[in-house]
């Protein structure tokens, strides 16, 4: 039997910048491997990677909603906020590394591992040692070292658990001002809804609904809403057929996908700016990471007061969009006729103050009225 | 087509269109564009023009190696743009680019240079009018394609600072 591993709000604080940098640390891996499909092929599989990669963002979206309710300070610029890939999940899963992968059988079958759903029967069995120690976990349990979850469904039910007992001493946990909440309009062409967070209920549903729309409720095939999971969505493109309603999860009896491996750009797995030689492309490796760098900046101002800034932070995505695609379309020089891919190996601000840095990082200005 | 010819043509359509290298190759059709160009006039012309250009670099580097761009600007005029073989070839080249549309070549280059089939206007492949460099250079989005996100509209546009006229002083 372990004990609860969130005893206060501190803890619960902790435990939700992991779920922010866990929901986010899943976007890299599935924007990698959907922009390297070739345009116009694979639709099957772009549209499945597409739809979950926007919902980690408005799974994202909920973890800042909770920590914002219990009066935290969403940060995704700290140091450590986005993970040098190869990396394990913040939750210290720590049986499975999560690569950057172009559109492949390995990267479907991590992004299965990454969706899995829970194993565990009960509170007792959600933390499960962490296998090596030595291996830089990035972050287990966030307040009981050498712990780690099985799956983010387990990891979710924690902090829920956690925060019902936290409400039920302190009246005051949901101290947080709701002028910080992101609404609904902040968020589309995905599935869910996007709930501000203001008590314990809305709280719950927003951590529950995370979990549900990962690996299916109760480990079932379908959400709440009747929407698949994205442990499904994922299992499709290995069984080669899409689920209907009524099947059993290795099963599924709907029509067949069509899936073509080799429409990909087969970009450098886990490429490192050290892959690229000094040059023109490398700089616009660089470049993208600075950028990437600053859009996180850009969603923390969002998150901490400015949640209008969410709709410049979506015409920030498409921007990026396009430099992943161009960098994809580029083949990496020395590395076998490998192709090049952004590495997100985000540089530190170049200072504090982070209205100097959206002003300098970006390369194209809006031009003056 | 050799890897070499490849090399060659993206260093003529980066001189050309004053993209760089990185930029044409991230449109993903540059192997489909020279395949065009060569289809449409001609093994030996392409040659040719590949060859003009390199004798415009030439003309244009300094004994360090450095390349003069008024030199170069000069050396292009010259030897490719006001070529009567050369020249319509590479404007078509620079609207290939740019609009991801290969336009027929004028009435005197084909009575001087033979007709052929894949001469004529058309487009190259389904992705070239979205990928067409005339969209980045005025800092829009092509119409119906590479959505911006919304509400983008009302921002002004973007360009990149090197294309901004403040930007060399």
């Amino acid at each position: 039997m372990t004990a609860p591993t969130i005893a206060n709000r501190d803890d619960l604080i902790s435990y939700l910048h992991t779920a922010m940098a866990l929901e986010h640390a899943t976007i890299p891996p599935y924007l990698t491997a959907y922009y390297s499909i070739h345009p116009n092929t694979n639709s099957d599989a772009a549209h499945i990677i597409r739809v979950v990669a926007v919902e980690e963002m408005l799974h994202l979206t909920l973890a800042a909603n909770v920590l914002n309710a219990i009066g935290g300070t969403p940060d995704l610029t700290r140091p450590g906020f986005v993970p040098s890939y190869p990396a394990y999940l913040p939750d210290g899963e720590d049986d499975f590394t999560v690569d950057l992968r172009p559109f492949s059988p390995e990267a479907v079958e991590t992004f299965c591992k990454i969706e899995r759903p829970g194993t565990a029967h009960g509170a007792s069995s959600r933390l499960v040692p962490a296998a090596d120690s030595a291996k830089t976990l990035l972050v287990s349990s966030p307040t009981v070292e050498g712990m780690r979850f099985y799956s983010i469904g387990e990891f979710y039910a924690e902090i829920i658990e956690g925060l019902e007992k936290v409400a039920a001493a302190d009246p005051g946990l949901f101290c947080g001002n709701p002028a910080r909440q992101v609404g609904p309009e902040a968020f589309y062409s995905g599935g869910g809804v996007l709930k501000p967070v203001t008590d314990l209920d809305s709280a719950r549903w927003a951590l529950q609904f995370i979990a549900d729309q990962g690996e299916g409720l109760d480990s079932g095939l379908y959400d709440d809403d009747g929407e698949l999971a994205h442990y499904y969505r994922f299992r499709q493109l290995q069984l080669g057929r899409y689920y209907q309603v009524g099947d059993q999860p290795d099963a599924p009896s709907g029509p067949p996908l069509s899936i073509t491996w080799d429409d990909v750009y087969q970009v450098k797995v886990s490429a490192r700016l050290a892959d690229y030689p000094p040059g023109e492309l490398a700089d616009t490796a660089r470049q993208f990471n600075v950028d990437y760098g600053v859009f996180l900046a850009l969603l923390t101002e969002a998150f901490n007061g400015e949640p209008t800034l969410l709709q410049d932070a979506v015409w920030y995505m498409f921007r990026l969009r396009d430099k992943i695609n161009q960098l994809m379309r580029n083949p990496l020089p020395g590395s076998d006729w490998l192709h090049a891919a952004p590495t997100f190996e985000i540089p530190a601000p170049a200072g504090s103050d982070q209205h100097a840095s959206l002003a300098t990082g970006e390369v194209a200005q809006a031009v003056p009225r | 087509m050799t890897a070499r010819s490849f090399e060659r043509f993206l260093h003529l359509s980066v001189d050309l269109t004053a993209f760089r290298e990185t930029e044409l190759l991230g449109t993903g059709l540059a192997h489909h564009y020279l395949a065009k160009v060569r289809a449409a006039c001609g093994d030996e012309i392409f040659a040719d023009l590949l060859a003009a250009h390199r004798l415009a670099r030439a003309d244009a580097t300094r004994d360090a190696g450095t390349c003069d761009r008024t030199l170069l600007d000069r050396a292009l005029r010259h030897r490719i743009l006001s070529d009567d073989t050369l020249g319509p070839v590479a404007r078509n080249v620079i609207k290939l680019w740019y609009a991801g549309m290969w336009y027929g070549l004028p009435p005197e280059w084909t009575d001087r240079n033979g007709a052929r089939a894949a001469a004529e206007t058309s487009t190259v492949t389904a992705a070239s009018y979205q990928e067409g460099l005339l969209w980045p250079a005025i800092g829009a989005n092509p119409p119906g394609a590479k959505a911006p996100g919304y509400g983008s509209w009302a921002q002004p546009p973007r360009i990149e600072e090197r294309y901004l006229k403040r930007a060399g002083k």
